[in-house]
């Protein structure tokens, strides 16, 4: 592939995926206001989430101020997100392969960051005594990420397809997604093995993409590497495997949403009150005019 | 009969029965109840049913007016009239209420599995695959990912497990929406905040609101009469009033101190709702709440206007406008009353219904401030304006967790403090709390009696808290000594009264089922005789 191939595809891929990343989160977010669906324990109930308590415990809850923690439910997420305390209370049997493929995903996109450094290390000229401390650990977050992804990749693959509890979920999505994580860590693996210093290669490629260098040249393992993941970056955004972004919503939008109707949120719902309901049955009384408050306030006649 | 039931077998097969419940399959039961042979049986449907009926599930029907089609033209009917409501639940304008938790369970469910050991349906049942609560939300998926989504057909042929839409898969998931409980145990367990429990409801919802499908108990003898004559019991303005005062004389008599029970009171500080099924049923809970409440020198009232005095609320069983129309009606009551708060019955849909859930249909002055009966009782309690004697109440007592006030409100500590103070021999179950298990008559479960469903609930349903139950009081096994389980919630005691009478609890083991105010009257100072009475429950 000539330099300026790298370029096009390599920046191509990259406002993609932040389109369709961006264009899903924003379709999630523009979705109209909810009823209440909210469900204990809410971590930022300060002094109530130990147990799952709400404010909704205190006597005449609505002349008494709500006490809220920030740092909770930032610590319920983190402990989620990088040790999937989920799973760990309710799926201990899942806990190892999925912890392992995550922990993978997560050193894998750390030592992209630290590989990003290292090219304005390079850029910037800094000692040598720096950046090969810093080369050194982004290769060694290459090796436990390609390690840890590659063993958690092939062992849910494994249990997927001979779990009984879990085979009959899945299509042919659920193992093309797999297969092609597997190909990133596998091609990682066998890059780093045999790309000689593979960090350095690594951030002399980012290096020359970001100072836009016509002449690019990547040898095979890691040229091979960097298209597999360069498409898998294209492909993700398409897929269900980016519920890191829905999880944000499911939790503090639903789950954790116990905000009281405010006069904002009022005006919002006004609004949706006032849409046009379409719904058959006889019962709901709709004739494709009335809106969602004449139909609440109607009076009852035979709707059965 | 499917042993290994595979989600494609949904659809096929048309008639025949899916899969089939025997109590041998279901988890055991502790002493004295684990004999199966000494346990009534579990009622089959009869040839005739069999013919007559569309059971094409479990063996077990819910609704029985569940029509079949005379020809391919009207299933085709059906069919398109199913795709049509899969098409409005994901509108904006038709499904505003719970567009974004629906979009997000439907599009983002990992599959792994980790929400089926949190349901009490699928353990008790011995993991029978048909109450899996990802079984129901995949094939629901599949069927939305192909007949909605742009391309879904030739991405269905792609991917495995290809699901055909007929009428035996809709005939088979309006059942299957029938064996949830909406307790959204797995829906705590769910790491991605996936939520079953909301697929089974909005599945309900779209048979009622398109179909026009929907048990009888919730909308015909539900909702709707609810709206029209003032409550589900049937019981008119009159009657209720009627039955009210008669009780207020009764138990004038019995505890020998005079009981009244306000109605429409305009400008009391507080307007409670209870559910008229405990009028009823529980009479002994109404009455308990005019006790305490003219003890307390409270302003109170109860309302006699359609529907205000019945404070359930079927909708959140099963339909978005059936909910909003009583929920308005509730507000409106209240504010032609001029009442300075709600305060909820003993009743977990209520709670949820209209304390949050319809939070947001309420706009204006329709929003008036509404409170958990829990934390008015603790309030009363621990005012001062009672004397209590802790020791009238000192035999075993357990506390179940209406979810629907617990899990879903987070209301979990004001009725275990009073509790702890009034009941000596109070213990928890285990799980308790946000973590309980549902009583099995959740998600309207308890009021639905057709056919052979009652045996369901209590057999598969109800088998988890019936054993946590039985597990809470057995140190003290010994049936003369009397146990009580505190249920704050009509449609939990009716699932209680009916598990309880299935398994002959009280004559076995002593136990009892009742709410909190009848406890902590009987508490009181100031009532003479014992305000429980256990041969009466």
């Amino acid at each position: 592939m000539s330099g300026i191939v790298w370029h096009i595809f390599a920046f191509g891929v990259i406002g993609v995926f932040l389109f369709v990343v961006t264009y899903r989160t924003l379709a999630i977010s523009r979705l109209p206001v909810h009823l209440r669906w909210e469900l204990a324990p809410i971590p930022h109930e300060k002094g109530k989430n130990r147990y799952g308590g709400s404010y909704l415990e205190e006597y005449e809850w609505w002349n008494r101020p709500q006490h809220k923690s920030r740092i909770v439910p930032m610590v319920y997420m983190a402990k989620e997100i990088f040790l999937l305390r989920g799973i760990w209370e309710h799926n201990r049997a899942l806990w190892p392969l999925t912890f392992a493929f995550h922990m993978g995903i997560y050193v894998f996109i750390g030592m992209l960051f630290l590989n990003v450094v290292n090219a304005v290390f390079i850029i910037a000229e800094v000692p040598l005594s720096v950046l090969n401390v810093s080369l050194v650990i982004a290769s060694a977050f290459a090796l436990v990420g390609y390690l840890l992804g590659g063993l958690g990749t092939i062992g849910l693959l494994l249990k997927r397809a001979l779990d009984r509890n879990l085979r009959p979920f899945n299509t042919i999505s659920t193992y093309c997604n797999l297969l092609f994580l597997g190909a990133v860590f596998i091609s990682g693996g066998y890059a780093w093995l045999h790309s000689g210093d593979f960090a350095s290669g690594m951030s002399l490629f980012i290096k020359r993409l970001i100072t836009f260098y016509a002449g690019i040249t990547v040898a095979f393992p890691l040229s091979l590497h960097l298209v597999i993941v360069l498409s898998f970056i294209l492909y993700l955004p398409f897929t269900d495997m980016i519920h890191f972004i829905a999880k944000y919503f499911t939790y503090h939008a639903i789950r954790w949403d116990d905000a009281p109707q405010d006069k904002k949120m009022e005006k919002e719902l006004r609004g949706l009150l006032a849409q046009p309901v379409t719904w058959s049955a006889s019962h709901v009384q709709s004739d494709g005019n009335k809106n969602w408050t004449d139909i609440a306030t109607a009076e009852m006649g035979d709707e059965k | 009969m499917k042993s290994n039931l595979k989600l494609t077998d949904f659809s096929k097969a048309g008639d025949t029965q899916l899969t089939e419940i025997t109590i041998d399959e279901l988890i055991p039961l502790p002493p004295p109840y684990d004999k199966v042979e000494e346990l009534p049986g579990f009622k089959q449907l009869t040839e005739d049913q069999r013919e007559r009926l569309v059971c094409n599930l479990d063996g077990v029907v819910s609704y029985a007016a569940l029509p079949k089609p005379q020809d391919t033209e009207e299933e085709r009917k059906y069919v398109e009239q199913f795709v049509s409501g899969l098409k409005k639940l994901l509108s904006r304008e038709n499904n505003w209420t719970f567009l974004q938790p629906l979009l997000l369970s439907i599009d983002y469910c990992v599959q792994c599995q980790t929400c089926n050991d949190a349901c009490p349906i699928y353990l008790a049942s011995g993991k029978n695959e048909l109450y899996r609560p990802t079984y129901r939300s995949e094939i629901f998926r599949r069927l939305v990912n192909k007949y909605v989504k742009p391309g879904g057909k030739l991405r269905a042929k792609l991917n495995r497990g290809n699901i055909e839409l007929n009428w035996t898969t809709i005939t088979r998931l309006y059942e299957l929406s029938y064996r949830c409980n909406l307790c959204r145990r797995c829906t705590q367990f769910c790491p991605m905040g996936i939520d079953n429990a909301l697929i089974a409801r909005e599945l309900r919802k779209l048979f009622s609101q398109e179909l026009g499908w929907a048990p009888k108990e919730l909308h015909e003898k539900g909702t709707i009469l609810h709206l029209e004559v003032g409550s589900p019991t049937g019981m008119k303005p009159d009657v209720a009033k009627d039955n009210v005062q008669f009780l207020d004389e009764d138990f004038t008599e019995v505890t020998g101190i005079e009981v009244s029970t306000p109605w429409d009171k305009e400008g009391a500080d507080v307007l409670l709702i209870h559910s008229a099924g405990d009028i009823v049923s529980f009479p002994e809970s109404p009455i308990a709440f005019s006790i305490l409440c003219n003890a307390a020198g409270i302003s109170w009232t109860l309302a006699s206007e359609i529907p205000g005095y019945d404070g359930v609320n079927y909708g959140v069983f099963y339909d978005d406008i059936q909910l909003a129309r009583v929920a308005v009606r509730h507000a409106q009551i209240a504010k032609k009353l001029k009442v300075k708060k709600i305060v909820m019955g003993e009743c977990g849909h209520q709670h949820k219904a209209f304390m949050t859930v319809a939070d947001r249909v309420l706009t204006g002055d329709l929003n008036i401030p509404r409170e958990s009966v829990m934390t008015f009782l603790e309030n009363l309690v621990f005012s001062g304006k009672i004397k209590f004697d802790p020791s009238k109440n000192d035999f075993p007592v357990t506390l179940h967790d209406p979810c629907n006030i617990v899990r879903n409100l987070g209301i979990v500590e004001p009725q275990r403090r009073i509790l702890r103070y009034l009941c000596p021999q109070f213990r928890e179950m285990t799980p308790h709390g946000v973590d309980n298990y549902c009583c099995g008559g959740g998600g309207g479960l308890s009021v639905m009696s057709d056919v052979n469903f009652t045996d369901w609930k209590v057999n598969v349903a109800g088998r988890m808290k019936f054993k946590q139950v039985v597990d809470a009081f057995s140190d003290q096994p010994d049936p003369e000594i009397k146990k009580y389980v505190c249920a704050p919630c009509l449609n939990c005691k009716l699932q209680f009264r009916n598990i309880l009478e299935y398994y002959g609890a009280r004559e076995k083991s002593g136990i009892i089922c009742g709410g909190l105010a009848e406890l902590i009257v009987n508490a009181m100072v100031d009532i003479k005789a014992p305000f429980i009475q256990w041969g009466e429950y």
